[in-house]
């Protein structure tokens, strides 16, 4: 490689020089503002030679933008890279590939139509006419630690979420990355496959490859990691080498990294709930099939009892049925087989107006592409589901003065930080959006409030807010459906637990009967 | 109102002003290459128009099509219907106004024989229209291929109706029988004018109330903004398609009717003004919004009349208008994409500290 | 009537369908390069009009039909880098630009032909040599209409082999499909999304080009504002209809170019039919073609979405 006598001399890493030896990339003093934030603040970050190396800090923390930034997808506004010794100019993605640094994006990078092999080439450099074979029995070759058991030529869109991640390493590791970018590759996988994964990671380790792992979950990072640098809130708070991390189970250890991420926000009480006394269902589903978007069976012959005040978790890797479920019960997505009865009455297939008349409420995973309109104001946004009714509508004419108390009202109770009522919702951040939709949806005062990973991508301090919110509803006597892929949450939260899997309910548990090995194996449709 | 969002709502104006002034800077250089002096030309295209009492009645005459096809366009496209079939929904409805209204003259009162033809030409422009809208909801079809398409058969239909069982037989030419000076559509008092024009404004004053002040309107908006949200919502979304559609359409069928009952009094094989790509380049210089509709109305009203008489006097074919509104259009184009640079460089600059 | 005119009917039919069809595939073999990368061009029809007329115009002032079809390839060609600027650079809506280019394109050729030529009508000297390909123009009927053609439209029928290869075989074609179902994927993997953006739409204004030259100065020797009357819209339901194959592209394309024909040939036979329904044929004929078999099809993932990088 190249000479290392630059890195010497221009090394700010604070453990000492026998350890730049192995220093392969530094990040100095990263910045990148975006409209309304500061994602990164004067960051330094270094990685060595085989190490994995956890950044971790909960969302929002900037943890992305900094990846995003060592792969060309972001450029910063000030800061610069040095890789081998070299101040290196990043400015594509294929910048980064040429420096050797491969990404595995948390939203995979793979291109559905293509089969592996196509996937697998897609950008490396290659004659006119592709060569698939060539290209096949290289990949081969390499495949040894890694278990594909599906032919090359499969379209990646049936592969299963675990196997489409081993593809993208595969295609950075087929292009000789030195280092490996992961970003929350385990938010995705059930506890089998996070396993499964770990295992790939030390052995690419073992053949030196360097691994930069992005997580919000401290459990992970402690598990495989040799060092971990902690962000919050865009600035780089601490960094902890395999001489501070050598006391894994020190429980200090572990108060003193959440500490740092979290600046030292009091710890959440998780009181216990009253058991749900015995009471007809409020919400009923008898052998519910419907289809998915593409025509697929999404949802097969699910039953479903739920009680007044109870709070039902849905556990299941994405895409296993979740979101059409949800859709049925909101009214959404038609039923092909099966009756949805609400308090006796049925009101299969009735259309999503009809079911939020009846007191059915759903809140999407999707809050900016369909829960929302950005562009509108947050006043206009708060009342999308409520206006055809009084007061906001009299005789067809709307009546923009109850709009707007509706919603001044609304942003005062969920303590959302917005301007004003005529803001525009696409302004505000991901946490005050959230809170919004879940403000017009609790105002309709429903029976049963279906919510879709209602959590997803919050900072921490909304995430209890949202919990709460739920948790106080539930007590009102609404029945909650929380569809989640976070465990811990729905463990933390639900009465009972069902798990998802291939559209079917496999189980469902009474909370104290829940635990994590059992659910997460039924998670990848394992029964035991 | 404070100073940034009277600026904001001051920047399409300014925009839309910049946008004409590039499009007809590029149509003098277009001149001069072909050897014509680009001033003269100019000074005859605005002169006439302008100049003369009768250039400005002229221009408000023919300003009341571009008003009622506007009213219509604008309902679709604020839905985000892209309904590129104006031009066959207006003859249509101006061949059924054109069947109608000399039948009915005579035989009638004015006021409601002006009525029904008005409502023949409506009815005829929704009877194309409602084509394309079912086979949207229905089938899925995109509606910018099928409304285009309709366009096309609707030139050859009315051909043929004027050509054979609508044709006048008193005469040679392919046209329905003429209705009466009498029974055309009256002046406003005092000008020359028909009042067609009071019809394109009241048109385009009940979009602008529609869109403000009715749950409909707020549905079509939302519609316009994002299709799944308002299935999300729980609004009707087939339902709120076809009717923007519909109701476009019968606008473009109540603008034939105007050209039909108030300035060519029958209709004509073979006679296609096209308003419709007109009325979608003015609409969307005016920024979707209704009341600004009104003066870019006037504008390319002038602009279609001094093209015909460049066209006469100063030898500039009238293809020379073609050319400035797609330039517009294009300009057009560009300038959303300057507003939007401009405003994100202004929001990098605002410091924050919330993150997520 | 003997059965020697009506074989030579049958032929002239089968002859003219063919040349018809010729404009309709390679814009739509243009447009499917495109609307794969991820472009939707609504402004073929203005793009064809433009080849058209600078054909002609080549064509007329060098009286050579080869130097008028590099011309009309070449104003495609530019609508094309145009479109690609506005479109992949700026950001701009694809379909607003398309009906823009398709307004300019018209009122840019009408205005330029009638500054020339006032209200004259040149037409062309020039033609294209006809090649019989040997054996086969023997055969009745079909031989003389599919085997003794203009050089072009063989090469167009090549385009159709090429098109396909390239697009499912090299890599080219996989970047341009990955481009237009997942920029983001194309781009972390490191294809230049951009260049192949811009390619696409270049090829795509090139054959769109290339379409309305063949009209003006293979197929009629002259030149009329508006003279396509729709062909650019047709063709981009033709990809549709087609899905981004071009082997399906060519059996659409032949399907409504025998349309368009018909009109001619059923006049020549005499049949009473007003000329307005058998002009009406394709345009109604495409509606229910699209109705028949198009309806909800899968559309490539990133059509007519912009790319920015960082942003998603």
């Amino acid at each position: 490689m190249t000479s290392r006598a630059g890195i010497d001399s221009s090394t700010t890493d604070k453990a000492g020089s026998q350890d730049s030896q192995n220093v392969l990339v530094e990040m100095r003093g990263i910045t990148k503002r975006f409209p309304g934030v500061v994602a990164n603040d004067g960051i330094t970050l270094t990685i060595r030679r085989g190490e994995i190396h956890a950044v971790l800090g909960e969302n929002g923390a900037g943890k992305t933008t900094l990846m995003n930034i060592l792969s060309g997808m972001v450029c910063p506004d000030e800061g610069t890279i040095v890789i081998r010794g070299q101040e290196a100019n990043i400015e594509s993605p294929q910048d980064a590939l040429r420096h050797r640094i491969g990404t595995v994006y948390q939203h995979f990078t793979l291109v559905p139509n293509l089969s592996i092999i196509e996937n697998v080439v897609l950008g490396t450099p290659s004659r006119f006419v592709l060569a698939l074979n060539q290209a096949e029995q290289r990949l081969r070759e390499m495949l040894g630690g890694f278990e594909l058991t599906v032919p090359l030529q499969t379209q990646v869109r049936h592969l299963s979420i675990g196997q489409q991640q081993r593809v993208e390493i595969l295609k950075v590791v087929f292009r000789g990355s030195e280092v490996l970018l992961l970003d929350e590759p385990t938010s995705v996988l059930t506890p089998v496959e996070v396993k499964e994964l770990f295992g790939i990671l030390l052995g690419l380790k073992a053949q030196g490859v360097s691994l930069v792992l992005i997580t919000h979950k401290l459990e992970e990072a402690l598990e495989v990691s040799d060092r971990i640098t902690i962000l919050r809130q865009g600035k780089n708070v601490g960094e902890l080498g395999p001489a501070a991390l050598a006391g894994k189970d020190d429980v200090e250890l572990k108060q003193r990294i959440v500490d740092l991420m979290f600046g030292g926000l009091p710890p959440q009480e998780n009181g216990g709930r009253a058991k749900i006394a015995a009471a007809p269902a409020v919400l009923s589903l008898r052998d519910i099939t419907a289809l998915g978007d593409r025509g697929t069976l999404a949802v097969q012959e699910m039953s479903l009892e739920l009680r007044a005040s109870e709070i039902f978790g849905i556990a299941g890797v994405d895409g296993n049925g979740q979101k059409e479920l949800a859709e049925v019960i909101a009214g959404q997505r038609l039923a092909v087989k099966g009756r949805v009865t609400l308090d006796g009455v049925e009101i299969t297939n009735c259309g999503t107006s009809a079911a939020v008349k009846a007191g059915i409420v759903y809140v999407s995973d999707d809050r900016l592409g369909e829960a929302s309109v950005p562009a509108g104001s947050v006043a206009d946004n708060l009342v999308l589901k409520a206006i055809d009714r009084a007061p906001f509508s009299k005789r067809a004419m709307l009546n923009w003065s109850a709009i707007q108390a509706n919603a001044l009202r609304l942003i005062h109770e969920f303590e959302v930080k917005a301007p004003g009522p005529w803001t525009r919702l696409s302004t505000l951040s991901g946490g005050n959006i959230q809170k919004l939709l879940l403000a017009r949806e609790l105002a309709l005062q429903p029976k049963v409030l279906v919510c879709n990973k209602p959590t997803h991508g919050l900072d921490l301090k909304t995430v209890r807010f949202v919990l709460q919110t739920l948790r106080a509803q539930a007590d009102k006597g609404t029945v909650i459906v929380l569809i989640s892929s976070e465990l811990d949450e729905i463990l933390a939260l639900s009465d009972r637990i069902g798990v998802m899997y291939n559209g079917r309910l496999l189980a469902t548990f009474e909370r104290d009967e829940a635990d994590l090995e059992t659910i997460g194996h039924l998670m990848l449709g394992v029964r035991i | 109102m404070n100073r940034r969002s009277f600026v904001s709502a001051i920047t399409p104006v300014i925009s839309s002003g910049l946008v004409i002034a590039a499009a007809f800077l590029v149509g003098a250089i277009l001149l001069s290459l072909l050897g014509k002096n680009p001033l003269q030309a100019y000074h005859v295209l605005i002169s006439r128009g302008l100049g003369s009492s009768f250039g400005v009645s002229e221009t408000l005459i023919k300003m009341a099509p571009l008003l009622i096809v506007s009213a219509g366009l604008l309902i679709a496209l604020k839905a985000s219907v892209w309904n590129i079939g104006v031009d066959g929904q207006f003859l249509v409805g101006a061949c059924l106004a054109g069947v109608v209204a000399p039948k009915l003259a005579g035989a009638i009162p004015l006021v409601p024989m002006l009525f029904i033809s008005a409502l023949a030409g409506v009815l005829g422009g929704m009877l194309w229209g409602v084509i394309p809208a079912l086979l949207k909801v229905r089938y899925g079809l995109n509606e910018i291929i099928t409304t285009i398409m309709m366009n096309y058969v609707a030139v050859y239909l009315t051909s043929w109706l004027v050509k054979g069982p609508f044709k006048d037989p008193q005469v040679v030419p392919p046209q329905t029988a003429v209705v009466p000076e009498a029974f055309r559509l009256p002046p406003i008092p005092f000008t020359p004018v028909h009042i067609g024009l009071l019809v394109g404004l009241i048109a385009v004053l009940v979009v602008y109330l529609l869109f403000r002040n009715t749950t409909f309107g707020f549905k079509l908006w939302v519609l316009g903004q994002n299709p799944r949200t308002a299935i999300h919502a729980g609004m009707r979304v087939s339902r709120l398609t076809v009717l923007a559609l519909l109701l476009s359409a019968g606008f473009a069928g109540l603008a034939g009717a105007n050209d039909v009952l108030g300035v060519k009094g029958m209709f004509q094989g073979e006679w296609n003004p096209g308003y419709g790509l007109t009325g979608f380049a003015l609409v969307f210089l005016a920024r979707l919004d209704s009341l600004w509709v009104v003066p870019f109305a006037y504008f390319f009203s002038f602009l279609l009349l001094g093209g015909e008489i460049m066209a006469r006097s100063a030898n500039i074919p009238v293809y020379f208008v073609d050319v400035l509104e797609g330039l517009m259009l294009v300009f057009f184009a560009v300038g959303v994409y300057l507003e939007r640079t401009l405003a994100e460089r202004d929001r990098r600059r605002v410091p924050a500290t919330q993150g997520g | 009537m003997s059965a020697v005119p009506l074989e030579g009917f049958t032929t002239a039919l089968l002859s003219a369908a063919l040349i018809a069809a010729v404009p309709l595939l390679l814009a739509a073999l243009g447009e499917t390069f495109a609307e794969q990368a991820g472009l939707l061009n609504l402004g073929l029809e203005g793009m064809m009009l433009t080849g058209a007329f600078a054909g002609f115009f080549v064509a007329l002032n060098t009286n050579s039909a080869y130097a008028g079809l590099a011309a009309g390839l070449g104003a495609g060609v530019l609508w094309g880098l145009l479109f690609g600027f506005l479109a992949i650079s700026l950001r701009v809506d694809q379909v607003i630009l398309g009906l823009a280019i398709t307004i300019l394109g018209a009122g840019l050729t009408g205005f330029l032909f009638r500054s020339l030529y006032g209200a004259r009508f040149p037409t062309l000297d020039v033609s294209l040599p006809k090649v019989a390909i040997p054996l086969l123009a023997e055969v009745p009927i079909v031989g003389p209409a599919l085997f003794r053609q203009q050089v072009v439209v063989y090469l167009t029928w090549a385009l159709v082999v090429v098109s396909s290869f390239v697009l499912s075989r090299t890599r080219f074609g996989l970047e341009l499909r990955a481009v237009g179902e997942h920029p983001f994927a194309a781009d972390a993997a490191g294809v230049k999304v951009f260049r192949i953006r811009y390619l696409a739409i270049a090829i795509g204004g090139a054959m769109a080009g290339l379409a309305g030259a063949f009209l003006s100065v293979a197929d009629l020797n002259f030149f009329v504002p508006g003279m396509t009357v729709g062909q650019g819209f047709i063709a981009i339901a033709i990809t549709m209809l087609g899905k981004w194959k071009p082997g399906r592209v060519f059996v659409g394309a032949l399907l409504f170019g025998s349309l368009r024909s018909l009109a001619t040939g059923l006049q020549v036979v005499g049949v009473a039919v007003q000329p307005e329904f058998i002009l009406m044929l394709p345009y109604l004929g495409l509606i229910v073609a699209l109705v028949l078999l198009a309806g909800r099809t899968a559309l490539p993932g990133a059509l007519a979405i912009p790319y920015e990088r960082g942003r998603r």
